[in-house]
């Protein structure tokens, strides 16, 4: 996997429209990004899956899943390790496009767009769909550059350093490194070098931030400093977490699907209704420590 | 802390609210036993065990917390827990009532109102914490409904019994008596009205009881206020 499939931005996708899913068209002009406004509290549905099946190989890693993902909350995904849930987080911006044994059917729908149909460039869909991982992985380049890189990719080098200090703003990151700009990201500690990640991921100014386990690596104080970002950051974007730690999901999400063995979701609600009464049995079970 | 002995603190957690509700009630037989044959032995004792109840109520608010604290319960463990949390501070003030029947005791010197059956409204106020329980106990939904509804025969019971008395002392001639014959009539009459009182609150407290249990069993607030 490339550094660059990891970060929100990508190279080579520097004229298309933003708002485009669609593949690259050779000499079109590069437009400026134009962001749609924003209201707080929306319920509306900015990412939806329709009966999805994943596959990797004969095993089946999902199935038939149907969730709504509301815009501007934070989702979380919950259930035990192999339960499907970084799958599907994968398959909202086709990472798993990346591993040949992995076969998705069914419906993926961004802003009611099939992301697998044949005219989604998934370079332009992870341009709206950022992702940041469990480890960090800042670039081996200065903090200010590893901020800068997307914009630079897509020829948004127009009051560049404004960008950069928005986003390092954004991600909780700028009284902390406002003076180092020059010095290396792997300098960083771990929390830091995380909220760089996210400061990357934001610089572009995408609509979704997908995270796996992006505290789990961190320790209590900076696992704090995430959470309260990540709080901040629905705001403005789509937050969907994958996590292990339901105190966690129970503490910064408005919405939790749980999956379980088998690639099932098996329940998916308000995060209040999820931790006080869940529907299912098999949801009691595993929250409460009796399954998984 | 491992989950196996999670599972054994939210067991042993239920079986100690039983074992405080079973002290309470006994503190309230008591109770009632001195007031009806003068005891002060008795009362004395309720007096006195007021303590085991108050201790009772800090170690059981203290397993609530350690469990909050390390377990982070979720769904139906956290329902039980926030439920048995709020039931003992019930018990323990059924305790202070049964005390106040204790000190009623003491201070009774004749019997006053021989009418107002403080025996039958206490034994109903016992049954219906009993039944509390039992519901808290087996998670019985319908058991909760049903001492709500009895707790409206009660405060109708009491109602009664305190117009009883207020209407005696009213009609009751008092110029042959003494002042000191006055002065504890008065006393007495005081106190008959306070034990009414007191029985009447115990119902609500099985009321609460009832209302926290059906929170626990099916997650419905109904029953709280």
């Amino acid at each position: 996997m490339s550094k660059e499939t990891m970060t929100t931005s990508n190279p080579g996708t520097e004229t298309e429209d933003d708002d485009s899913l669609a593949s690259p068209t050779p000499g079109s002009e590069a437009v400026e990004e134009s962001s749609p406004s924003r209201s707080s509290g929306s319920e509306r549905t900015v990412i939806e899956s329709r009966n999805l099946d994943v596959y990797y190989g004969t095993e089946q890693a999902l199935q038939s899943v149907d969730i709504q993902i509301p815009e501007r909350q934070v989702t979380a995904m919950i259930g035990p390790s192999g339960c499907g849930k970084s799958t599907f987080l994968r398959c909202i911006n086709r990472m798993n496009d990346l591993i040949d044994a992995a076969r998705v059917e069914g419906d993926l729908l961004f802003q009611n767009k099939n992301v697998y149909d044949d005219d989604v460039d998934p370079v332009a869909l992870r341009r709206r769909i950022g992702m940041v991982f469990q480890q960090p992985n800042p670039f081996p380049k200065s903090i200010y550059d590893n901020v800068a890189y997307g914009l630079r990719l897509q020829n948004k080098t127009e009051n560049l350093d404004e960008k950069v200090e928005e986003a390092l703003k954004g991600a909780a990151l700028w009284d902390e490194v406002s003076h180092q700009l020059d010095e290396s990201g792997l300098e960083l500690s771990g929390g830091q070098q995380q909220r760089l990640c996210i400061a990357r991921a934001i610089a572009v100014d995408p609509e979704v931030i997908l995270m796996d386990e992006p505290a789990s690596a961190l320790d209590p104080v900076a696992t704090s400093q995430i959470e309260d970002l990540i709080d901040e950051l629905a705001q403005d974007y789509t937050v969907v977490i994958v996590t292990h730690n339901m105190q966690q999901a129970a503490r910064i999400s408005d919405k939790t699907a749980v999956f379980l063995t088998g690639g099932e979701l098996v329940e998916f609600d308000d995060t209040q209704k999820i931790f006080e009464n869940p529907e299912h049995q098999r949801v009691e079970d595993y929250i409460t420590g009796k399954f998984g | 802390m491992p989950r196996k002995d999670y599972q054994t603190q939210l067991t042993d957690l239920r079986e100690n609210v039983l074992y405080m509700s079973e002290v309470v009630m006994e503190r309230l037989r008591m109770g009632l036993d001195a007031l009806e044959q003068k005891d002060d032995e008795l009362a004395w004792e309720v007096i006195e065990g007021d303590e085991e109840v108050n201790q009772l109520y800090l170690d059981l608010e203290g397993e609530c917390i350690d469990l909050l604290a390390l377990q982070q319960p979720v769904a139906s463990d956290l329902r039980m827990i926030a439920a048995s949390f709020k039931i003992i501070t019930d018990l323990e003030r059924i305790g202070d009532l049964a005390t106040n029947l204790g000190e009623y005791s003491l201070d009774a010197d004749q019997d006053v109102f021989p009418e107002v059956d403080i025996q039958e409204l206490g034994s109903l106020t016992l049954d219906m914490i009993e039944d509390a329980m039992v519901a808290y106990d087996e998670e019985s939904a319908d058991g909760c409904y049903e001492i709500a509804d009895r707790d409206d025969d009660l405060d109708a019971l009491c109602e009664r019994a305190s117009e009883i008395v207020v209407r005696d002392l009213i009609e009751t001639e008092l110029e042959n008596n003494t002042e000191q014959e006055v002065e504890t009539l008065l006393q007495d009459v005081s106190r008959l009205l306070l034990t009414v009182r007191d029985l009447e609150r115990i119902g609500d407290h099985a009321v609460n009881i009832a209302a926290r249990t059906l929170y626990m069993v099916e997650n419905d607030d109904e029953l709280i206020y």
